[in-house]
């Protein structure tokens, strides 16, 4: 059915995957509409902070 | 009086029969257990972020770990990736080239699989809690 694969950058995964974690997170750990935005928001912009800035710590390591 | 206060404490130790029902059915499907029980945003949402992982995992071409893995990690895999239910059940459909973990995208795909299955037992617990009254 995905014979022909899914494309995406590191960063576009990284980012897919922050998303769908970050949604989940948000609907079994808040009750409130409100409050599940917030921590998904909350959740995804620390997912990719934190992410590219570990990147950047191993960038001297990478060659 | 004082010989029901056993009984009692034996009825409320006892893991309802809907609590079970609820845990089976968010495992085989992430977000039915939420919907039987009425938790319609969360069911919904649990669906997509579980099904979002798994089709991206399976669309990077990751590896989906079977049950005869000799190494522990493979084992460990194998739990991560049955946790998903249905989307473990559709791999083969759904990845109808197989994996190709000789690429990142690959290897990303792997955490993608095994993440989806992680997500849904938060699903399926979330799901038990709720119908056994220890959440709202």
């Amino acid at each position: 059915m995905l014979g022909t694969g899914v494309h995406l950058s590191h960063f576009a995964a990284m980012v897919v995957f922050a998303l769908c974690v970050s949604v989940a997170f948000a609907c079994l750990g808040r009750q409130t509409t409100a409050g599940r935005i917030k921590y998904a928001a909350w959740s995804l912009a620390l997912f990719l902070v934190i992410g590219v800035g570990i990147a950047w710590l191993m960038y001297p390591f990478s060659r | 009086m004082a010989t029901d206060a056993p009984l009692l404490e034996k009825r409320n130790n006892m893991v309802p029969a809907i609590a079970i029902l609820a845990a089976i059915a968010a495992w085989a499907v992430p977000g039915l257990g939420h919907l039987l029980l009425r938790r319609w945003g969360r069911a919904l949402f649990l669906f997509l972020a579980v099904g979002g992982l798994a089709v991206v995992g399976y669309g990077m071409r990751g590896e989906m770990f079977n049950s005869r893995s000799s190494d522990p990690f493979g084992a460990l895999g194998f739990i991560a990736d049955a946790c998903s239910g249905v989307f473990y059940f559709l791999g083969r459909q759904l990845e109808s080239s197989g994996s190709d973990i000789s690429r990142a995208a690959g290897d990303y795909g792997t955490r993608f699989l095994a993440g989806a299955g992680v997500v849904n037992l938060l699903g399926v617990l979330d799901a038990y809690r709720i119908a056994a009254g220890r959440k709202r």
